[in-house]
């Protein structure tokens, strides 16, 4: 059986963090190829259900990147994404998903390298976890 | 009408994308796939005969959306929008696929890359199924300008708005125009002399008829956005009309003596007083706590000596509202109180002055006309200038204000010229001097005498009462015994910044002035559209600066609000769904631009599409799914999500 490559879905915000992946693209900074964007105006766009339905849907991690705190396109909007997704690192426990399958972070336009590594590194860390199984069945078969 | 139909065109992009992924593969799934009408592939689709290509298609075909498979949408997104209006197809209903700097440049293995661009291309059509056109809105804008501060900023910046033909107001604290310059006596390093330079320019103001000046006033309310704002402005009665010509006849009669603002406490003025002969407006003004017609109603003297009848006891403060299109923030600075420190022996070894204080004391408008003297109105023989006071430590000023040193090394050009013979010693560090004028100035003091002893460690830096005068020690260089002390203090923001920020809700920077919309592209725009900040309000600047930051916000905000122009709205903007708003205010707690408001009658949010800038950050927060995104619904975001998934 093949190795186990888990699927990443990452908000990113169109400012900073979209700008960054771009710059990665720019300096051909591969990273894995399982981790895939979903471009918002902002972090604070990102509600808590996206990232649900992003788990429901068969994601084994999720990430939500941003502006850096004090840089953000829309003064706060990561702001907000910091409190929204501070509870919901909280709960996911809860509903039977490791927190560590979601990650909130921050990546500004000129940080190629920084968005290469957050990839890789969320990447290696769902992989570690294994496929996401939700009260006793594996979401990625559901598709 | 049946299934929406979406034209798919994938771009080569030269080498960078055919060269990465196997876009046959993905041309032969495309054209198996029953949402998709058209699949069209190009060499260079950004190139002119690919731009041809993609609208002639698109005029020919018959299909709702579309979706181009190339390069980031921060690249082209806008070119194919247009192009794709030029063959009627809403701009909303365009979708780019960013499989080159996402996957052709990220993926070396081109097996891999081929499945990762289906999945984006996937999303990309999926969320173009479910798309909504964008409407390009416009409003009528008022085109008049606020000025906040009449210093060399806010003067360059009303001036250039009213050679524009534009309406301008300037909104001043102080009784006459001028700011800080008003209050030097000669400009560095071109030693011209600043009342000289400002009196033509205030005249120019005081002429324009474009131009209304409110002194003794503040802004005390700001409703609106940018290109149909409503300021209020309240403005202090001076108890002199307007047909006082400032001829001083009432000076010489009034009884009151109090300590002078304008002469930063080293001079007095009388209750009655005007800040210098010449100022704009010319018209004197009574300082009411003072005044005994106003303290115990004794004293009349003035009104009998005034040759225009123009003291008026009974003029009422005011307050008026009027309407402008961009508001220029320009209220300048605050200097360093030395005071909290008190090793720099201010307020308590005499003959310790601020850098302004001396600059007071060396101005022709100013408490000695300009006679450098002691406080017992002796010439200092010595003069020491300690460089940073205050600055570039934590529990001051944590920056370097960047024009204290230009500053400082004029108080040998300034004593030396009076007092022939002083000596003249500058105890720095740093040297902030960042022209080659400013360095040529540096090498003419120099020259001409001014010693400069390198302190190690200015923050260490001790003046006292010493054997022979005042002693200033500090590391790094041999004690010296002075007459006179001039702390080169640095720049703060002006008082009252934070509260005109709320009004104009707009950001402040960590050191309390007003951020820049962006610190290098729009560095005269404020964090809000049609604010603007020029000058020393957006932090420390040198003179130059500030005339240049004054006409640059100007020219900016004329540009685009232009007479008989509508200005366009941002098309990605919230909404909010009246009926499925259950009113419980969310989404206007989230908005960082206060765009959301409460309608009382009908229990609902709304949004104002003028202030909104789509960030979507209240649709995000909305329980009930009434506050809409445009562009980035949920539905459209939950079709990406699921696109990316499964293949």
């Amino acid at each position: 059986m093949a190795e186990f490559e888990p699927k990443i879905v990452a908000f990113v915000c169109n400012w900073c963090s979209y700008a960054g992946a771009d710059k990665a693209g720019g300096q051909k900074l591969a990273y894995a190829a399982q981790v895939k964007l979903v471009r918002v105006m902002c972090s604070g766009r990102v509600d808590p259900l996206f990232v649900m339905d992003a788990f429901r849907q068969g994601a084994d991690g999720v990430m939500v990147l941003g502006c850096h705190p004090g840089d953000c396109h829309y003064r706060a909007g990561n702001k907000k994404a910091q409190q929204r997704f501070r509870i919901l690192s909280r709960m996911l426990p809860q509903f039977g998903i490791e927190s560590d399958r979601f990650r909130l972070d921050w990546v500004a336009a000129g940080e190629a390298e920084r968005f290469q590594t957050i990839a890789n590194e969320m990447t290696d860390r769902v992989r570690a976890l294994g496929p996401l199984r939700i009260r006793g069945y594996v979401a990625k078969e559901v598709a | 009408m049946g299934r929406p139909r979406t034209a798919v065109f994938l771009c080569n992009c030269g080498p960078n994308i055919a060269g990465a992924i196997d876009l046959d593969i993905i041309a032969g799934q495309l054209a198996s796939r029953q949402d998709v009408a058209v699949v069209e592939r190009h060499a260079l689709l950004c190139s002119p005969d690919g731009q041809q290509f993609f609208r002639d298609t698109l005029q020919n075909r018959q299909v709702d959306n579309v979706v181009v498979v190339a390069c980031s949408p921060k690249m082209h997104e806008k070119t194919f929008q247009d192009l794709a209006g030029e063959a009627g197809i809403n701009i909303g209903h365009v979708q780019m696929a960013n499989v080159r700097e996402h996957c052709a440049w990220v993926t070396p293995d081109k097996a891999t890359a081929t499945a990762k661009a289906q999945l984006l291309i996937n999303a990309a059509i999926r969320r173009s199924l479910i798309s909504e056109n964008l409407e390009q809105r416009s409003m009528e804008v008022n085109t008049d300008v606020l000025v906040i501060g009449g210093g060399l900023a806010g003067i360059e910046a009303a001036l250039t708005a009213a050679a524009a033909g534009r309406k301008v107001t300037i909104v001043d604290r102080e009784i006459s125009l001028g700011g800080a310059v008003i209050k030097t006596e000669e400009v560095a390093p071109s030693l011209e002399c600043a009342p000289c330079l400002l009196a033509p320019r205030l005249a120019a103001v005081r002429d324009n008829s474009n131009i209304t000046v409110l002194t003794r006033a503040e802004v005390t309310e700001v409703r609106g956005f940018y290109g149909n704002f409503t300021v209020r402005v309240r403005r202090q009665a001076r108890a002199i009309e307007p047909s006082c010509i400032g001829c001083e006849a009432c000076f010489e009669v009034c009884p009151v003596t109090v300590p002078s603002r304008f002469h930063l406490g080293l001079g007095t003025h009388k209750a009655v007083y005007t800040l210098f002969p010449g100022s704009v407006p010319a018209a004197a003004a009574i300082d009411k706590s003072a005044c005994r017609h106003f303290t115990d109603g004794t004293c009349n003297a003035c009104v009998e000596a005034c040759p225009f009848g123009a003291v008026n006891f009974d003029q009422p403060d005011d307050e008026s509202e009027f309407a402008v299109g961009a508001i220029v923030v320009a209220t300048g600075f605050s200097s360093w109180d030395p005071r909290s420190i008190s090793a720099l022996g201010y307020g308590t070894v005499p003959d310790v002055y601020t850098l302004p204080e001396f600059e007071r004391l060396a101005s022709s408008n100013g408490p000695t006309h300009s006679e450098i003297r002691l406080r017992d109105g002796r010439a200092p023989r010595s003069v020491a200038v300690v460089h940073c006071a205050g600055s570039l430590r934590p529990d001051a000023i944590p920056y370097c204000s960047r024009v204290c040193c230009l500053g400082a090394l004029k108080v040998g050009e300034l004593v030396r010229k009076q007092i022939p013979g002083a000596t003249v010693t500058n105890i720095h560090h740093d040297l902030v001097l960042t022209t080659p004028r400013e360095q040529a100035f540096y090498r003419r003091q120099a020259h001409e005498g001014t010693r400069f002893l390198a302190c190690t460690d200015l923050a260490a830096v001790q003046v006292r009462t010493g054997d022979h005068g005042i002693r200033v020690e500090g590391p790094g260089f041999e004690p010296v015994e002075v007459d006179m002390v001039v702390l080169a203090t640095g720049l703060q923001p002006a008082a009252g910044t934070r509260e005109l920020a709320g009004l104009l809700n707009v950001e402040l920077d960590a050191d309390g002035f007003l951020k820049p919309d962006h610190a290098v592209l729009h560095c005269t725009g404020a964090s809000l559209d049609g604010i603007y900040v020029a000058g020393c309000a957006a932090g420390p600047c040198d003179l130059p600066t500030a005339v240049t930051q004054g006409q640059a916000a100007v020219g900016d905000a004329i540009s685009k609000l232009m007479p008989g122009r509508r200005i366009n709205l941002e098309m990605m903007t919230s909404v909010i769904d009246a009926d499925l708003c259950a009113g419980c205010r969310l989404c206007k707690a989230a908005c960082p631009y206060k765009a959301v408001s409460f309608d009382r009658e009908r229990k609902v949010c709304v949004v104002n599409e003028a202030i909104c800038r789509g960030c979507g950050t209240c649709s995000a927060a909305c329980p009930t799914g009434a506050s809409k995104a445009r562009h980035f619904t949920d539905a459209q975001i939950h079709a990406e999500i699921g696109g990316l998934l499964h293949g």
